[in-house]
């Protein structure tokens, strides 16, 4: 009986570890998530500009789950502790369903992720940017974040200034080719927002405009969120997991 | 023998050059290419260099971009005035053939070209009398993507005294419709499909493990293959009460 005994130890012992671990993952997912719903980078408007705004869908859920997580483990803890049948079973139903978002949350920003292409965001910026009559005011919000963009990572279009000038786009509707060949957030400005030199801008001379696309501004963030929902999701689900086997499996043996 | 014959003869002779008139200069115009502009060509203008020491014999001329599309350059006439209707930016590419713009004198395009500064000429960048019919000679955006040629021809009064050879032709960009832009999905990133086949298969087992458990629950009444003892606890515990009984009997 007494190792018996040592075992129904160890295995309440470790039980009660993987639900701590469980406890401050989720405080963790739940900060992670606040921080990437907070926009840190300004890219909600892009991202959501279209109707797969998922990677933020993924990162809402993600707060809630994490609160769950939390809540769910205090309560793993206790039925672990008191070994009471009901308590566990409870939880461990619980934890399935909390598990099944977690689950969806993790697959929705992987697979939006990979629908975030160049061609996908350079399709919305030349349709979408200054347009003249906006359909809502997710085009004007998009016109602001895609100059915020511009001036701060001194960039232009997505692949390159070139991207205004291969294809038509809304902003062209408004504004000549002789006299923006890109757009003035693509020159280099001074203090004052103005362009230290215009001709040199329109004329595309090196030093006086920004030749580098933007995708990259854009896609380190997007990419730094999206895998961070998703991959840190997927190891507390591998870790929960692990924690629910050990459950039942302690469930099934706790005498009625 | 005419004695004034003789004299009249080299008089003639020098004459002659001088009531032709055009002198033709080898000059190329192109395209600038040092350095690399990214606007060196757009939708409706493009950028050349400045002649530079091209023209250095006609201190006191006018020098004038003509600018043809290269199926009506044969018709440009050199000795069409600018600034007329013949010449006018706004009629051009459907009533006339060619238009002059950019005048200037040699005085702006010193020689020798100090080194370090850029020379160009943009041809296209007045949008401001593009439609303005009282300004014939203004330097509008081009209509359309060409192939145009060009050529430098100097003035002296209304004479044309030296013109430049034709450019080679110019293209200009046309621009695509966004709707070309294939947003199609490439297909999966490995990352995304290792995590939904992954995560699918643990809820199944866990989903498994738990039907087993009720299944094992609900089929349990008289104690599992192994059971684990509460701790101290004030809850009353069912033993096999058959099991207490018997024994005293037993004993007995």
């Amino acid at each position: 009986m007494a190792k018996s005994d040592d075992c129904v130890h160890i295995l309440q012992g470790l039980l009660v570890f993987g639900n701590v671990v469980i406890g401050m993952c989720g405080i963790a997912l739940t900060a992670e998530c606040i921080y990437f719903v907070s926009n840190p980078h300004g890219l909600y408007p892009l991202l959501k500009a279209t109707e797969n705004s998922d990677i933020h869908a993924a990162a809402w859920i993600g707060i809630f789950v994490g609160l769950a997580l939390f809540a769910l483990s205090i309560l793993g803890i206790v039925g672990v502790v008191k070994a009471s049948r009901t308590l566990l079973l409870v939880y461990i139903i619980l934890m399935l369903i909390t598990f099944a978002f977690e689950m969806a949350s993790c697959i929705t920003a992987a697979t939006h992720r990979d629908s975030l292409t160049p061609e996908f965001f350079l399709k919305q910026m030349l349709e979408r940017y200054m347009k003249s009559e906006p359909a809502n005011n997710s085009d004007n919000e998009l016109t602001k974040a895609w100059d915020e963009l511009m001036l701060q990572n001194h960039c232009c279009g997505v692949l390159g200034p070139s991207d205004w000038q291969e294809y038509t786009s809304a902003f062209r509707l408004t504004h000549s080719d002789a006299d923006y060949p890109w757009p003035r957030a693509c020159c280099v400005l001074d203090a004052q927002g103005l362009p230290v030199n215009l001709d040199g801008c329109k004329l595309g001379v090196p030093g006086y405009y920004n030749n580098d696309g933007c995708y990259n501004a854009i896609s380190g963030p997007v990419n730094v969120q999206a895998w961070g929902v998703a991959w840190f999701g997927f190891a507390i689900l591998c870790w929960i997991f692990c924690v629910l086997l050990g459950t039942m499996f302690y469930w099934s043996g706790i005498e009625y | 023998r005419h004695p004034r014959a003789r004299t009249m003869l080299p008089l003639l002779l020098l004459l002659l050059p001088a009531a032709h008139g055009i002198a033709p200069l080898q000059y190329t115009p192109a395209l600038t290419t040092n350095p690399t502009l990214e606007g060196v060509t757009t939708a409706s203008t493009f950028v050349l260099d400045q002649p530079r020491c091209v023209f250095q014999d006609y201190g006191n001329a006018d020098i004038w971009l003509v600018v043809a599309l290269e199926q009506t350059k044969s018709t440009f006439n050199n000795t069409a005035k600018p600034g007329t209707n013949e010449t006018a930016f706004q009629r051009f590419p459907d009533l006339v053939g060619a238009y002059m713009t950019l005048n200037t004198t040699l005085v702006n395009y010193p020689c020798p070209k100090p080194a370090g500064d850029i020379t160009v000429l943009r041809v296209g960048s007045e949008t401001s009398c593009a439609q303005d019919n009282t300004r014939p000679t203004c330097n509008g955006p081009l209509p359309g993507p060409g192939p145009y040629q060009v050529k430098f021809l100097a003035l002296e009064g209304s004479a044309p005294v030296a013109e430049t050879k034709w450019s080679l032709p110019i293209m200009l960009r046309t621009a695509k419709s966004p709707s070309t832009i294939s947003t199609a999905a490439s297909g999966h990133s490995a990352g995304m499909i290792a995590i939904t086949t992954i995560l699918s298969i643990l809820l199944a087992i866990l989903l498994a493990g738990l039907v087993a458990m009720l299944v094992f629950w609900s089929s349990d009444s008289c104690g599992g293959s192994s059971t684990f003892s509460k701790p101290e606890s004030v809850t009353v515990r069912r033993y096999n009460t058959h099991h207490v009984y018997d024994q005293p009997a037993a004993r007995l």
